[in-house]
């Protein structure tokens, strides 16, 4: 195994509430992490602690999040702003609504650049990489344009910018039909192998999890309950709530019958 | 004879009255009563010993059959009409009367009515003589003794009116006096009041036929009314009210030296009237529906206006002459004084009141002519009151005063030095001018006699005094502008108020013609 | 197209409005009188020319109007911008709250009772606006302090934040542009609110004083109705309305719809 890139111990609590207990995870270099749980299990409570914007959700985080060499939790507000982004990279759950919508794309790219950088670089071996048109006529045009499938990958584009060293993809295909998806998750496949990128995937969907991802950490009621390599979770996995999310994973139609039950299990 | 008949006839209809006030009254008490609303109601309500005709002026018997002035105007004895009764079946007799002044006489009452019956040497005394005769004895010799007591409700119950309703803020209901003893009067069954403030409105509902009279209008609704239903709108003449402009010249006043200065040289406020046009107000601002003035007397007060005052000619080469000769001079289009003081100061007047406004902008361009430069502020009634009255806060003022009785004697509460609406130097301990000294003589003199040509002589030399001094600018007498509905008959509007309704019981109404509008 | 008719025509009622004009001459010979070639929308119940009165109104009450709108929604952006994004909140909240509830009638006779009577009608109109400017900033402080809250918390602020946008970058670059709709339709909604106010301030001797004409005096002469068969009456509220109307076309961009 590599170096540990990330690797974090935390509790947190909205309002007296916890909902994370002493969670503990591990992002080792250049590696894709699944993250599991149901909606509402706190997964984007960990996300946001990690980039250190939980208190504007009104959350309190204690523990550790050691980055590299730094404890994120007790570093200085202006050091984690240079982090973020810089270093560490943010893929939304709904991408429409992650874009601002009175400013065009090309100023916003270049606003992410310029919060870390100055001047303007080409923008074309960027916006390739991630498969979007490098035209200036696309760069002028507005988010409302965009399909959803664009939008994402105009958000990774960005996340991506500056070449962080961790990717957090929180619900990042949730939101997107079936060949969208496949057709990101191989975009993060690919970030991944040609730029050493790690990626802490967050998702609900095992199915998507298991086809990119190194290791899986099961979240089940503000604890990790089981954390392995991809394989030895679905083949032997060991918590009973580990158990009832592969059940739940569609099976392809294997006769007719069935395939009412799969599209309803789908939605 | 004729007329009896027809009112017999239509009497029989029943029916109706409407018209608006523009105030809620402000008490229902008789005795109490200073503002105009309370006025008109109580106007109907209550019955009076003697009542002044507003179509004739002269004082005519009411709930006082007859009266007898002692000769040197000290005493005055009512004979009471018989068989008159309240609502609750009680006769009234002389003892009502006498109950009503001893209260209107309490100290602790503060009437505002009682001040009439009151003088330095003390008060009136009122005492019953049998069950029908009463006699009031003054203090001193009062002039015009009669026409007081138009001003006192005797009990209540004895006019023509019942109040039935009272909606604060919306409306009042009279009805029929079934035991009004002018019987079988009167010939409306009800009169519905509603208070409306808005003038537009009033008007707006009048041509609706919603209500049937409008005691006053400006000048501008006035007109548009003649032209749009013409007949309704009635000009009845000339009233006693007057429209004129004073200069601050009170010592504390805090206003700046050389303005208090210009203010009381009588060269300049003669000069300032002199290039006033009046003729252009009356023309312009009232359509034609005022007289010039030559004083605080009316021309058409044929009793005591004093024969051969004409109205200032508006001369602009004589003004100039006159503050050429006072030391003023004109430079690049501006007046200066001696000192050099650029002539400049504010007129005040009340807001909402367009008619005032549009008077005061005549009058700044006027003066303009003249290079004095005028500055119109609008304020408040309440916070121009207080400072005609109270701070002294301003430089000019334009106003007007409402005048219901010819008498000189109603006009004592401003010409003398001493009272607190005197206007341009308010409550003086001792007279600081000969002039006004001579003013408050005179008007003293006039009220302690019953003599008409002593007195006559008396406010004649007041009238003069104020044209050769010219305090307050007179600028015009307005002529009294009513609404009157074809719906009602009877209707002998008047320049007195009540304009419309002061013989409410003598008129009727026929009921909306089908269509008409 | 039509930005450039607006623009065309700004720029023509702002260039009549700094034409000469006599509008406190009285021909008292024709007073009420309907359009002609000497009077082109008639004269007023004093006989001034209204044309002239318009243009000269025109100048005082689009200037003005405008510069208190002006100032009122600048410092609705920047109080109710700062109340949104959660500093000094519920200070803000509250003030906006006192201001919004004070009996404005009696404090402006106050400040009237406090001014010199003997003040010339322009420095009146320009105290007045200033207070209509500096007192109007609760009503669309509110307006905006919501919007900033909701944007605050909006997807799209966070996400720009994950990138590490600097504070003041967030809020020029990301907030603004958003909060841009919001405050300038509360400036349209200002603008004609602060002409008519200035006309009923005109009652508490505040406000334009005569003879000087502000659209507020000449809109005031329609009160009384008597608009039938005089259509001309109706000059400055057209006039009114087609200048908000062009100012919001000049100013509305594509990219301010939320």
């Amino acid at each position: 195994m590599t170096r540990s890139l990330l690797q974090l111990r935390i509790s947190v609590e909205y309002a007296r509430k916890r909902v994370l207990n002493d969670v503990s995870l591990e992002v080792a270099e250049g590696e894709i992490l699944g993250l599991v749980g149901r909606s509402g299990e706190g997964k984007s409570t960990i996300a946001l602690s990690i980039l250190g914007l939980l208190a504007l959700k009104g959350g309190r985080c204690e523990g550790e999040i050691l980055y590299r060499d730094w404890d994120l939790l007790k570093l200085h507000p202006r050091e984690m702003r240079r982090l973020r982004g810089k270093d560490i990279g943010l893929v939304p759950q709904s991408p429409l609504a992650a874009l601002n919508p009175n400013v065009r794309l090309g100023s916003q790219l270049k606003e992410a650049w310029r919060a870390h950088e100055r001047g303007e670089p080409d923008w074309k071996p960027l916006l390739e990489s991630v498969s979007l048109p490098a035209e200036e006529s696309f760069l002028r045009q507005y988010p409302r344009n965009l399909s959803v499938g664009l939008a994402q990958r105009f958000l990774i584009a960005m996340a991506v910018l500056h070449n962080p060293s961790l990717l957090i993809a929180d619900e990042a295909t949730s939101a997107l039909d079936t060949i969208t998806q496949a057709e990101i998750l191989g975009l993060f496949r690919r970030l991944n192998q040609s730029r050493g990128i790690a990626i802490l995937y967050i998702s609900h969907d095992l199915a998507s999890v298991a086809s990119l991802c190194h290791r899986v950490a099961i979240l089940h009621q503000g604890e990790i309950v089981e954390c392995n390599s991809v394989d030895e979770v679905f083949l032997n996995p060991q918590h009973p709530y580990t158990k009832q999310l592969i059940d739940a994973i569609p099976q392809l139609p294997t006769v007719g019958a069935s395939a009412m039950e799969s599209g309803l299990a789908r939605r | 004879m004729r007329l009896l008949l027809f009112t017999f006839a239509t009497a029989l209809l029943g029916g109706e009255l409407r018209f608006a006030l523009h105030q809620e009254p402000k008490t229902t008490d008789p005795l109490l009563m200073a503002d105009e609303s309370a006025e008109a109601i109580g106007y109907l309500t209550d019955g009076v010993l003697i009542r002044i005709n507003r179509l004739t002026q002269r004082p005519e018997a009411d709930l006082a059959m007859s009266w007898k002035v002692a000769k040197d105007g000290t005493k005055i004895t009512f004979q009471l009409r018989q068989g008159v009764k309240f609502p609750d079946g009680s006769a009234f007799t002389a003892e009502d009367v006498v109950k009503t002044f001893h209260r209107l006489l309490d100290p602790t009452l503060h009437s505002p009515i009682a001040d009439t019956f009151k003088t330095e040497k003390g008060s009136v005394k009122v005492s019953a003589q049998g069950p029908f005769a009463v006699v009031a004895e003054f203090p001193a010799p009062t002039a015009s003794i009669e026409s007081i007591f138009d001003q006192v409700a005797i009990g209540s119950g004895l006019g023509p009116f019942l109040v039935a309703e009272r909606k604060s803020g919306v409306s009042i209901v009279l009805k029929k006096n079934p035991s009004y003893w002018k019987k079988p009067l009167p010939l409306v069954d009800t009169i519905r009041i509603d208070i409306e403030q808005n003038r537009d409105i009033e008007l707006v509902r009048f041509r609706r036929g919603e209500i049937h009279l409008i005691d006053k209008l400006t000048p501008d609704l006035y007109e548009r009314l003649a032209q749009d239903a013409p007949g309704t709108a009635v000009d009845a003449g000339p009233t006693l009210d007057s429209e004129f402009l004073w200069f601050n010249q009170a010592k504390r006043a805090p206003i700046p030296e050389p303005t208090k200065e210009w203010f009381r040289s009588t060269a300049f406020r003669h000069a300032i009237s002199q290039a006033i046009q009046r003729a252009d107000l009356c023309r312009v601002v009232y359509r034609g529906h005022a007289t010039p003035a030559a004083g605080p007397v009316a021309p058409s007060n044929k009793l005591w206006f004093k024969e051969g005052m004409a109205p200032e000619a508006f001369d602009p080469a004589a003004a100039a002459r006159l503050l050429a000769g006072d030391g003023f001079r004109l430079e690049k289009g501006v007046l200066r004084d001696r000192s050099g003081n650029a002539v400049e100061f504010s007129i005040i007047t009340n807001a909402g009141n367009k008619t005032r406004e549009r008077m005061a902008v005549m009058i700044q361009e006027d003066l303009t002519k003249l290079g004095i430069k005028i500055n119109i502020v609008t304020l408040d009634f309440p916070s121009l009151l207080e400072r005609m009255t109270r701070t002294l806060n301003y430089e000019a003022c334009l106003l007007g005063l409402t005048n219901v009785n010819p008498d000189p004697s109603e006009l004592m509460n401003v010409l003398l030095s001493s009272a607190s609406n005197h206007p341009w130097n308010p409550s003086q301990k001792t007279p600081e001018t000969a002039w006004e000294a001579e003013i408050d003589r005179l008007m003293l003199a006039q009220a302690a006699t019953a003599d008409h040509r002593a007195r006559k002589k008396s406010f004649d030399r007041v009238q003069e005094i104020l044209r050769e001094q010219e305090p307050v600018v007179y600028l015009l007498h307005p002529n009294a502008l009513s609404a009157v509905s074809k719906q009602v008959t009877g209707v002998k509007p008047t320049a007195f108020f009540p304009r419309t309704f002061w013989d409410a019981e003598h008129l009727s109404t026929t009921p909306k013609p089908a269509g008409g509008g | 197209m039509i930005r450039a008719l607006a623009i065309g025509f700004l720029i023509a009622v702002l260039l009549a409005a700094l034409l000469p004009a006599r509008y406190e001459k009285q021909f008292r010979d024709s007073p009420n009188a309907g359009p002609s070639r000497q009077f082109p929308l008639g004269t007023d119940d004093l006989g001034r020319d209204r044309l002239s009165r318009l243009i000269y109104g025109t100048r005082v009450s689009l200037l003005l109007a405008t510069a208190a709108a002006l100032l009122s929604c600048a410092v609705a952006a920047a109080l109710g911008g700062i109340a949104g994004l959660g500093i000094a909140d519920t200070v803000i909240v509250g003030a906006a709250d006192l201001f919004l509830s004070l009996p404005w009638l009696f404090l402006l006779l106050m400040v009237r009772a406090c001014l010199p009577l003997n003040v010339s009608p322009m420095v009146s109109v320009t105290i007045t606006f200033l207070l209509l400017g500096a007192l109007g900033w609760a009503a669309p402080a509110r307006v905006v302090r919501a919007a900033v809250r909701k944007l605050s918390v909006s997807d799209f602020m966070l996400q720009a934040r994950a990138t590490g946008c600097p504070q003041w970058r967030l809020l020029w670059r990301h907030l603004m542009p958003n909060a841009m709709p919001i405050l300038l339709a509360q400036l349209w909604i200002t603008i004609p609110a602060y002409v008519l106010a200035e006309s009923t301030l005109g009652m508490l001797g505040l406000g334009v004083m005569e003879p000087l004409p502000s659209w507020g005096n000449l809109l005031r002469e329609l009160e009384g109705g008597g608009i039938a068969g005089h259509p001309w009456l109706l000059a400055p509220v057209l006039l009114l309305a087609a200048v908000v109307g062009s100012f919001q076309a000049v100013v509305e961009r594509e990219d301010y719809s939320v």
